[in-house]
């Protein structure tokens, strides 16, 4: 095996340098093609995506060659790998710290042009698409020579290294390491597809709905990932990091979640300018910011001006990220402001109390959500630069001002799905309202009944019953008109993503502000007791394998169960990581963790019980939402678009 | 009509009343945990910027929370005092939530300034696409529907 030294990183980087030529190739042929429209070199394009990705994934099979035969001669194998990673792990390893993220980042983005180039060969043979695949080219230029130069992951180590430390023990104790990294970066990565449509519109000129219409899935699939990914890093955060949470607004975080609420604000945004023709501007730029605030996260997060428990190591690829944000914003603003007249939208607004105006308010809530989100995470940045003073912005401040946000959010969730489109009158309003608003009173009636108190929580389920009220009330509608078809298309589906938002929403509400917890002294074989449950410790016991030390309590829940909340030192790494266990039911869940210092010959253990209400409906909003966005993503029943907007969508025969 | 206007009336006065007697209602006494908890909360880790002291399992988190745990314990100091005095013990910064005082104040105050001028602005579209009379359509415009007519009509009649 040792023979194989050295050969990977040598063909990794070949690989790197063939996509970086293969992208600047297949740039220029897209530009060259769409200027001149020139079908002979714009039939070279699809070879080109081929190409690039077969490096991508060339590059990638190379990185997981040397991960998994421990190539050591490797400096980033050296970093992360070790001889006594599990397979599984060990595969995951590749992308648990920056170069190899980066490196996935690669693979997803070529992906992502393939794919495009094949759907456009496919669907429309339009000099739109061309431009669009230019862009993409260009995008995942950049990405090729980030790898291969700054953030090189095939570049040699020190020699001599037999063995490793591994990656960071909170990526090699739980499985999710293998499915919330790449999932995210799906959605995230993704959002680069309706970006490149909406430069390579403003260049054409061509800023009607044509191309919206073309890229609505490509959108949705995107955020759909990005919301997964998100959620899953949250079930994530819960299961192991022992403090019961699931979002701590660290920057990361913030950087995953900043693009999510602009692409959410796109995706209702752009249904306005599909109906009615406007909002084109903000469109565009709402794509346009939410491509930029990937790199710009990128850039905060892994260019070492902050940290969090996510951020790898510093290293020099800030400024190319920095650089990169500036020519994504100047370009993009530059275009738009040169298309400036042909983006002016003829339409007006009628009336606040329309299904546009709603949207136009969602939007307006969802821009300050994401100006309040990257003020917190960029303004120690700030104070320091001014002042020279280091202050910290955390989860206080984020909970403070989301939860007036989510409250007018929820309220608008719980309004709009019953508006028309145009103008409606208070008399429509009160109508459609009316059983909505009969289970917001049940909501509340039942969490006074539950024992729940103080307005905020009051208040989310209150709204969460009126919008659940609303959501229903249209999927109930669409669906005695047209049989199971009412499920699909957006605005079913998109119901359904609601109901899984407000179970999130209520969730969240019930387990922030009902949450108990305790730290409780265990003595071997005397029962405790706290909030209605006992907790008797049974024993204290040691594990050990080859690259780690785990201590485990073992505690009977209420005399029924055995949990084991645990310790684990990372021998290599000098680690420890707790691992919580949790006796999950769709009411409450019982969290426990132990608490150090532990010794595993003792008969005594500090354990911390939270008991924490709703907290599967979290994980269940989440499979609503996905379930929702899959529905979404089938066509609906469509209006003719000659028609007026009033005209009735056409009952199914049954 | 009227009858679901009264219904519509006596459920905002329900509304109000479930909402005022819940609002009063408190989930009984702070326990030690729970002041050690809402402390820790505010407290940033030392050395993991962004986190608080309750998130975080860093030891030199441990050693601040079972500092802050020790104070409570005690119950000499309320929770401002905890806070001041591990500010003094342990130095450095140690609060997660900025100051409502001075430059740190711009974090409260500029969120505040985009919903006030995000309202204007909605306020003054409003009021000019009121205002607007209705564009009349350009002859591109009307191209484009005649063959946007025409493409359909050829389609329906094959």
């Amino acid at each position: 095996m040792l023979a194989s030294a050295g050969i990977s990183g040598t063909i990794g980087r070949a690989f790197l340098l063939v996509g970086f030529i293969g992208a600047i190739f297949g740039a220029f042929a897209a530009v060259a093609g769409a200027r001149r429209n020139d079908q002979q070199i714009i039939r070279l394009i699809p070879r080109f995506a081929t190409l690039i990705f077969a490096a991508a994934v060339g590059a990638f099979a190379a990185m997981e060659y040397a991960m998994i035969t421990r190539d050591f001669s490797l400096a980033y194998v050296q970093k992360v790998g070790s001889w006594s990673t599990p397979a599984l792990y060990n595969f995951a390893a590749v992308w648990s710290a920056l170069e190899g993220s980066i490196l996935m980042w690669v693979l997803i983005l070529a992906g992502y042009t393939m794919a495009v180039a094949i759907w456009v060969r496919k669907r429309m043979q339009d000099v739109i698409a061309t431009w669009a695949l230019g862009v993409m080219f260009i995008v995942c230029a950049f990405f090729f020579l980030v790898s291969y130069f700054p953030a090189d992951p095939f570049a040699l180590g020190p020699p001599g290294v037999l063995d490793g430390p591994g990656p960071n023990p909170l990526l090699q104790n739980h499985i999710l390491v293998m499915f919330h990294p790449p999932i995210l970066y799906l959605g995230y990565v993704g959002v680069t597809v309706p970006f490149a449509f909406a430069i390579a519109a403003l260049i054409t000129g061509r800023v009607g709905e044509g191309w919206l219409v073309a890229t609505r899935r490509w959108s949705l699939f995107a955020w759909g990932f990005l919301t997964f990914g998100i959620a899953l890093g949250s079930w994530w955060s819960y299961e192991v990091l022992g403090w019961s949470g699931v979002w701590a607004w660290d920057p990361v975080e913030n950087a995953s979640l900043l693009p999510w609420i602009t692409g959410t604000a796109y995706i209702h945004s752009v249904l306005v300018q599909e109906r009615r023709g406007m909002l084109r501007v903000w469109n565009i730029s709402l794509l346009v910011a939410t491509f930029s605030l990937t790199i710009l996260g990128t850039f905060l997060t892994r260019s070492g001006v902050l940290n969090s428990v996510h951020a790898f190591s510093e290293s020099g690829i800030g400024a190319w990220f920095l650089a990169m944000f500036a020519v994504v914003l100047v370009v993009s603003v530059g275009l738009i402001g040169w298309r400036g007249d042909k983006l002016r939208s003829p339409g007006v607004i009628d009336s606040p109390l329309s299904r546009e105006a709603a949207f136009l308010a969602n939007n307006v809530l969802f821009a300050i959500f994401a100006f309040v989100v990257l003020l917190g995470t960029v303004f120690p940045l700030i104070i320091e630069a001014l002042q020279d003073r280091q202050i910290a912005v955390g989860a206080p401040f984020f909970n403070k001002l989301s939860m007036p946000i989510g409250l007018a959010l929820l309220t608008l969730m719980a309004i709009a799905p019953v508006l028309p489109w145009r103008k409606a009158s208070t008399e429509t309003l009160r109508d459609r309202l009316f059983w909505p608003a009969w289970c917001g009173v049940a909501a509340l009636v039942a969490s006074l009944l539950l024992g729940s108190y103080g307005v905020a929580p009051l208040l989310t389920f209150t709204l969460g019953g009126v919008a659940s009220g609303a959501a229903l009330r249209q999927v109930v509608l669409a669906t005695r008109r047209q049989g199971l078809r009412g499920l699909v298309g957006r605005a079913n589906g998109g119901m359904i993503v609601h109901l899984g938002v407000i179970l999130i929403a209520v969730s969240l509400g019930a387990s922030n502000s009902f949450s108990k917890s305790q730290e409780l002294s265990l003595v071997a074989n005397v029962e405790a007791q706290f909030s209605g449950h006992t907790f008797e410790l049974r024993d204290v016991v040691e594990v050990r394998d080859d690259r780690s030390i785990s201590v485990k309590a073992l505690v009977l829940v209420d005399g029924k169960k055995i949990y084991a909340p645990a310790i684990t030192k990372y021998t290599r790494i000098g680690m420890n990581v707790g691992t919580p266990s949790v006796r999950t039911s769709l009411t409450t869940d019982i969290y426990l963790t132990l608490e150090p210092p532990v010794r595993q010959d003792s008969n005594e253990a500090r354990i911390k019980v939270f008991i924490k209400p709703m907290i599967m409906w979290l994980w269940i909003g989440t499979a609503l939402m996905a379930i929702g966005t899959v529905l979404a993503a089938f066509p609906g029943r469509r209006r003719k678009p000659t028609e007026p907007t009033s005209a009735p969508v056409e009952v199914a025969k049954s | 009509m009227k009858t679901r206007r009264s219904i519509w009336l006596a459920m905002f006065l329900l509304v109000g009343v479930l909402l005022v007697f819940g609002a009063s209602r408190s989930g009984g006494p702070l326990t030690q945990q729970d002041r050690i908890d809402a402390i820790t909360l505010n407290l940033a880790c030392p050395t993991c910027s962004g986190e608080s002291i309750y998130v975080s399992r860093a030891p030199a988190s441990e050693s601040i929370r079972s500092e802050v745990a020790r104070q409570v314990a005690s119950g000499l100091r309320t929770d401002d005092e905890i806070v001041s005095y591990i500010e003094q013990r342990f130095g450095g910064q140690v609060l997660l939530v900025p100051r409502a005082s001075g430059v740190d104040s711009l974090v409260w105050a500029l969120p505040v300034a985009a919903l006030i001028f995000s309202a204007f602005l909605l306020f003054t579209a409003f009021s000019k696409w009121r205002t607007n009379k209705p564009t009349s359509p350009t002859l591109e415009d009307e191209q484009i529907v005649a063959q946007a007519l025409k493409n359909q009509a050829e389609s329906e009649s094959k």
